[in-house]
């Protein structure tokens, strides 16, 4: 006897809109999205670096990190690129449609609690922007509980480089520096070039006094891990971000097992000691 | 735990009382070579003979093959999403105590962080009634630790001469017994000391008997010689049987399906197999575990190390099914001696 039942199990999604579609670069778009219903809309709380699981309709379910500032009640923000099924039916829908949503998941996040009071290194690669936003736009809204703030961003080209407007007013501050730089210039690139390790000996904050997040493609982290350490940062001070094949988001699947950790409910942010324990993980 | 004893004259009426009032699960052979767990509607057609099924009790019924999870309706721009969830009674019958440790071990993975309803809704609805076995060339229970089972069963018989001793784990058990089974009586001294032999007699009839404790500490050290793991993993197929057969393995994909009228669809989940080289694929072409070596390294872990750590227990009960399957004749058994060798070598 099969039966539906009126009580959500943990697959069940809940309903939301679409409300508004940017594109921010040829691959890359932006997305608002707003439950349908105002309470869960209400009640829907989240931290920097948790995802959360978005079905789009008759083609599949996806996660995606939350890019969004966790103080904005208003709607959250997703960051997509157009990829596979699921992200590239998403890029084809319309202001107005309707998606899937459950989460927030990942008991892993950033952990900005331990970041006050220190100064704050994040690296980012490419779509590991996309995650970064969420904490960068948090602490930024309580800029005086934050020593001295550096973002370190890499892009493949400069078409590619991902909330050029909020990086352009971070660039009008000095309470922040950003370093970008672009593997393959164009000829309007006045930046620097190569990939985001190279920046990393540049950074002069004490590793004392100092918490790293870190958050981009697998093939980043061992190279960004061993500047890291050359600059003698404490692993339990660095922060990454692992993104692994998910079918759930809620610990069963199993595909995103590092070691005795899940990503999707012990990370999928975790401490670089944390992972110095796990196989395979970087 | 209650003791009690069903004489030998009472266990077909027994069966069959519980036939007529239940959805009866047993073991009924397929062919001349396999068994496997099915409905059951006559006592003649239960096999309690059989040594072990192909597909794991748990896999045939908690954890089926495919399940649909939810369920999908769109009506112009809205959509609306339904559990779908199975809670009927069922009654499993004649589960062996390897099984019945793979079912406790299922219902952690399930439980744990969040609650799986589709699983555990069948699994609080369903009765289990183990009872004892032989062991086969490729058991190796024993070793794990999994040869005897003191929960997740409602009563367990084990054959005596002339009788059964029941294990009594749960009051609906006991209202089993009472209510179905006649000329039941509390076990005695002479019961006991009879059970105790046949157990002792049991755990000496094990063929395979590899140290799984050595595996824990010495994985860390043989972890990265890569020839240890190609020569261990050479002949694989990566076809992902072992994980099919295996009553703990539990990854799944899951997957959308949508009616031609594109109106309604269901969600799916399916079993999936760490050796097969798309479990590790991310988009963007990346791919965690490449190589046959890295994903039977990585299956060894999962079995022998990973859950000591989470549940403390092993997430392999040595019931052999995979040695069985596996065209390659990969043994589980002999690759944890390997490792303690490799290393005090
Ligand atoms: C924690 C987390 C956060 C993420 N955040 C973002 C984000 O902010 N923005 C973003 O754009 N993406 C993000 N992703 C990636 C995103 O979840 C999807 O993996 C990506 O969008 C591709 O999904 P798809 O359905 O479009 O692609 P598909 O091509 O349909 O792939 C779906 C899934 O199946 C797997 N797969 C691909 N090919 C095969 C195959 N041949 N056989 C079996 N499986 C296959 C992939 O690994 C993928 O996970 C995140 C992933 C994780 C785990
Ligand atoms: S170990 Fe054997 S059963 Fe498992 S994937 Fe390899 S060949 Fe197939
Ligand atoms: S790993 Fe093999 S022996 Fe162990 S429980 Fe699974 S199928 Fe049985």
């Amino acid at each position: 006897m099969k039966e539906k039942e009126s009580k959500k199990t943990i697959y069940v999604p809940d309903i939301a809109k679409i409300t508004r579609i940017e594109e921010v670069t040829p691959t890359e778009k932006l997305f608002n999205i707003v439950f349908e219903e105002p309470k869960k809309q209400e009640e829907f709380s989240f931290k920097p670096g948790q995802f959360v699981e978005l079905t789009v309709f008759g083609v599949g379910e996806a996660p995606f990190s939350i890019t969004s500032n966790p103080n904005n009640k208003e709607y959250f923000q997703l960051c997509i690129r157009n990829i596979g099924n699921v992200s590239g039916a998403l890029h084809r829908m319309k202001e107005g449609s309707k998606v899937g949503i459950r989460g927030p998941f990942g008991n892993g996040y950033f952990p900005y609690e331990k970041m006050k009071n220190h100064n704050v290194l994040i690296i980012a690669g490419g779509l590991g922007l996309a995650p970064l936003m969420s904490l960068i736009r948090y602490i930024l809204d309580s800029r005086d509980d934050y020593k001295e703030i550096m973002i370190i961003y890499g892009a493949v080209n400069p078409a590619s480089i991902l909330y050029k407007e909020d990086i352009g007013e971070w660039c009008k501050r000095d309470d922040i520096r950003v370093c970008l730089t672009v593997d393959n210039p164009d000829d309007k690139w006045t930046g620097e070039i190569g990939v985001c390790t190279n920046l990393i000996p540049r950074v002069d904050f004490p590793p004392e006094d100092t918490k790293v997040v870190v958050c981009g493609p697998p093939v980043m982290y061992k190279y960004v891990v061993q500047e890291l350490e050359k600059k003698e940062f404490a692993p339990e001070d660095v922060y990454l971000s692992l993104e692994r094949r998910m079918e759930c988001g809620v610990g069963k699947c199993n595909h995103c097992h590092i070691g005795n950790k899940l990503s999707c409910v012990d990370g999928p942010v975790f401490s670089l000691w944390e992972i110095k324990n796990l196989k395979e993980a970087i | 735990m209650l003791y009690k004893i069903l004489p030998r004259d009472s266990y077909q009426s027994f069966v069959e009382n519980l036939i007529r009032n239940f959805d009866f699960i047993g073991p009924k052979r397929k062919d001349k070579a396999t068994h496997e767990f099915t409905k059951i509607t006559s006592f003649g057609e239960l096999d309690l003979s059989y040594k072990k099924t192909t597909i794991p009790p748990a896999k045939q019924i908690l954890f089926p093959s495919t399940e649909e999870i939810v369920e999908y309706r769109r009506e112009d721009n809205s959509i609306e999403f339904r559990p779908v969830v199975e809670h009927s009674l069922k009654l499993l019958f004649g589960v062996h105590s390897c099984d019945i440790n793979a079912i406790n071990f299922l219902d952690k993975v399930f439980s744990t962080d969040f609650s799986d309803d589709n699983y555990l809704s069948k699994r609080r609805n369903m009765v289990i009634i183990g009872t004892d076995c032989e062991p086969r060339e490729t058991c190796f229970c024993l070793a794990m630790g999994k040869e005897y089972v003191t929960a997740g069963f409602d009563l367990f018989l084990s054959e005596l001469t002339n009788r059964y001793f029941v294990r009594v784990a749960t009051s609906q058990g006991n209202k089993l017994i009472e209510k179905y089974a006649s000329g039941i009586s509390s076990a005695g001294e002479k019961d006991f000391k009879e059970y105790n032999e046949k157990i002792g007699d049991f755990r000496k009839k094990f063929k395979l008997s590899p140290d799984a404790k050595s595996f824990y500490d010495n994985f860390d050290l043989i972890y990265n010689d890569e020839e240890f793991w190609k020569k261990v993993a050479k002949n694989c197929f990566s076809c992902g049987s072992c994980c099919l057969v295996c009553p703990t393995c539990f990854c799944f994909n899951v997957r959308d399906e949508i009616e031609l009228n594109l109106k309604e669809g269901k969600r799916i989940r399916e079993w999936d197999s760490c050796m097969i080289p798309e479990y590790g694929l991310v988009a963007g072409g990346h791919n965690f575990r490449p190589t046959k070596e890295n994903r039977l390294k990585q299956r060894y872990q999962c079995k022998l190390k990973t859950f000591v750590d989470k549940f403390n227990t092993y997430a392999c009960v040595g019931c052999g099914r995979c040695i069985e399957t596996c065209l390659a004749n990969i043994s589980i058994a002999s690759d944890i001696d390997s490792v303690r060798k490799e290393v005090t070598v």
